[in-house]
């Protein structure tokens, strides 16, 4: 027997309660993830003072921790945009409560993957000096750099996420509009728009949509491409290779996915909204999640396998300290944490519940973290001359740095949640609404098929 | 000034039944709005929201976001002059990546700038004839009358869903 669906205003009631009446769980969060960013500030504001001495980078090991966070909150920022671009592209209607969801991950996870080549500069006051306008100092960016592209490749892909974000918002914005007093009433209005709700408006958001979602594909596939080619464009061992940027993407994917996953966990307990995350969601990212795992493990063996049979003496230094030398622990790690267990918990429907992929999915994180660690360090500490080799330590500074991340996305990630809806109402009664004649069209189908049987 | 007639229906429906019945009544199209918290895909008037130009004036900011950037890479770069090592100073292949970024960006800026203008969203008096209840769930039709006859017509079709008229 089919479930009665749920009326419009238990709608809004429940989709509106993480803004009206968030409940203990969002304050416990805000503290805990507040107590982690203050300490990252005082960490970082530790390090203005001092100097970048007080990391653990050293010659010839001079992208450590930084440039790992970097390429991989950038990887985590592919859960949203992206596969909601896909997810609307393809008409996959169990996408409706999962896409804002996405959307804002996607954000949050590019401003904090952008701040740490700034952070890295030394003297982030003076980032201004790299972006490209007249001034009378003669500098000017070499756009022959995969540095400058990154620079524009992200800030073209905040941008687009943003306001692929923000499109399908201005309805809900409106609503909020109507719902709150005050001086929230007056931002409300301002970012609504003046929306209506007339049916020109709509047409025209759905459209603009549509083809936002066209335009963010390519560019989302770019950014990650892009950041690969920061490694991929020298001729250091194990990072001069043609498919670094395919294997890139398909981690961030990856680790996108399984970031969606947990935060829809965390969103459905904390907010309570069981009946809107349900288990098919999970289930349906599950088999998405396990689909990149195997993805993923088939680059790596690829990866891997071609600079073993090479036998290069410069790419088997650096080969063997992933395998079997000193960074071994973390690549047997990323192995289990990223291809052995998540394919068992999810390759099994009666493993791939909430739980599992919920399990799977902090694995998987923790697993391409190493991975994106293991991608940076090895290849540094180990050059071509073997004179040159070092090696890293990590300070408490940049692990407080790297702590301070989660902590700031977590933070930002409820902020959200507080001001806006993080699922989408009005896309979710509009699937309400459509679901019906979508089952009177199938119904037809199949009785079309059988006559014709 | 028209007579701006307010109506609030409970289901997409009888809105929809309520504004064929002003259209036989001779109400003109452009007369009637109808507002609602979701799209209404069987809504009669949708063929006449097709004539959209947001597509294209995405592919026309495209090809302004990558004029913009061939003029930011090639003309600034040869008129610093950079130091290069006897390399080019323009490299098509690694400023077409700056260009395809561009072109992407330019696409973008100009669907958001259309989207805005063609659902005349952020403009004074955007928010005219709008009433709350469509937050409540309730399908919201109004109806300008230019010509007074037309109001009591219009008033008679909606019957008993009229909740306001100035």
């Amino acid at each position: 027997m089919l479930e009665k669906p749920p009326t419009n205003s238990k709608i809004n009631s429940d989709l509106l309660r993480p803004v009206n009446k968030p409940g203990r769980g969002w304050y416990a969060t805000v503290t805990v993830s507040g107590l982690v960013v203050l300490a990252a500030v005082v960490a970082l504001s530790y390090q203005f003072a001092r100097g970048l001495g007080v990391w653990g980078i050293n010659r010839p090991v001079f992208w450590a921790l930084d440039i790992t966070n970097f390429v991989f909150w950038i990887g985590i920022s592919h859960a949203g945009t992206l596969i909601s671009a896909i997810l609307r592209v393809t008409g996959a209607e169990w996408r409706r409560p999962v896409t804002r969801c996405a959307e804002a991950i996607t954000v949050f996870a590019l401003m904090i993957g952008a701040l740490f080549p700034i952070i890295h500069l030394g003297r982030p006051w003076f980032f201004y000096w790299m972006v490209p306008y007249p001034n009378e100092r003669g500098l000017w960016p070499n756009f022959r750099s995969p540095l400058a592209w990154d620079f524009f490749a992200i800030g073209t892909y905040l941008l687009g996420s943003i306001i692929y974000l923000y499109l399908p918002l201005i309805p809900d914005l409106a609503l909020l509009r109507d719902k709150s007093r005050g001086r929230w009433q007056r931002l409300y209005r301002t970012l609504s728009l003046g929306w209506r709700g007339t049916q020109l408006q709509w047409d025209r958001l759905e459209r603009a949509v549509r083809v936002m979602a066209v335009i963010i594909i390519p560019v989302a596939v770019s950014v990650h491409t892009i950041v690969s080619w920061d490694f991929a464009m020298t001729i250091r061992p194990m990072w001069h290779s043609t498919m670094f940027g395919p294997y890139f993407v398909a981690g961030a994917i990856f680790s996108g996915i399984a970031a969606l996953i947990l935060a829809m966990a965390v969103i459905r307990r904390v907010f309570h909204l069981e009946d809107y995350l349900r288990p098919v969601h999970f289930n349906n990212l599950g088999l998405l999640l396990l689909t990149m795992s195997m993805i993923w493990f088939y680059f790596t063996f690829g990866e891997y396998l071609t600079a073993w049979y090479g036998n290069e003496p410069g790419e088997m230094a650096v080969f063997r300290s992933k395998v079997s030398g000193v960074y071994s622990p973390f690549f047997w790690a990323t192995i289990c944490c990223c291809f052995v267990i998540p394919v068992v918990l999810l390759s099994f429907k009666r493993l791939r519940t909430i739980k599992g992929t919920t399990v799977a999915s902090i694995l998987v994180i923790v697993g391409m973290w190493f991975e994106r660690f293991l991608i940076i360090v090895p290849t540094l500490a180990q050059p071509r001359f073997a004179f040159n080799w070092g090696s890293y330590k990590p300070t408490w500074v940049e692990l407080t740095l790297t702590a301070g991340t989660f902590g700031y996305f977590v933070l930002l990630y409820s902020i959200f949640s507080r001001l806006f809806p993080i699922i989408a109402i009005w896309e979710y009664k509009e699937g309400l609404a459509i679901a019906p004649a979508q089952m009177e069209a199938s119904d037809a189908g199949r009785a079309a098929l059988a006559t014709a049987d | 000034m028209a007579a701006r007639i307010i109506a609030i229906f409970d289901t997409p429906l009888d809105a929809l039944a309520a504004s064929g019945k002003l259209r036989e009544a001779g109400v003109p199209r452009s007369a009637i709005t109808l507002m609602s918290s979701e799209p209404l895909h069987d809504e009669p008037f949708e063929s006449e929201h097709k004539k959209s130009h947001i597509g294209a004036l995405a592919i026309v900011g495209g090809f302004i976001g990558a004029a913009c950037a061939v003029l930011l890479t090639v003309l600034t770069s040869r008129r610093v002059d950079l130091v290069t090592g006897g390399m080019p100073i323009v490299t098509p292949w690694a400023f077409g990546i700056v260009v395809f970024e561009l072109t992407a960006l330019g696409a973008i800026l100009a669907t958001l700038g259309m989207m805005i203008y063609e659902a005349r969203l952020a403009r004074r008096g955007a928010s005219d004839e709008y009433d709350k209840a469509v937050s409540e769930g309730n399908v919201v039709l109004c109806v300008r009358c230019e010509d007074p006859s037309l109001q009591e017509t219009a008033q008679a079709a909606l019957g008993s869903n009229v909740r306001g008229s100035d």
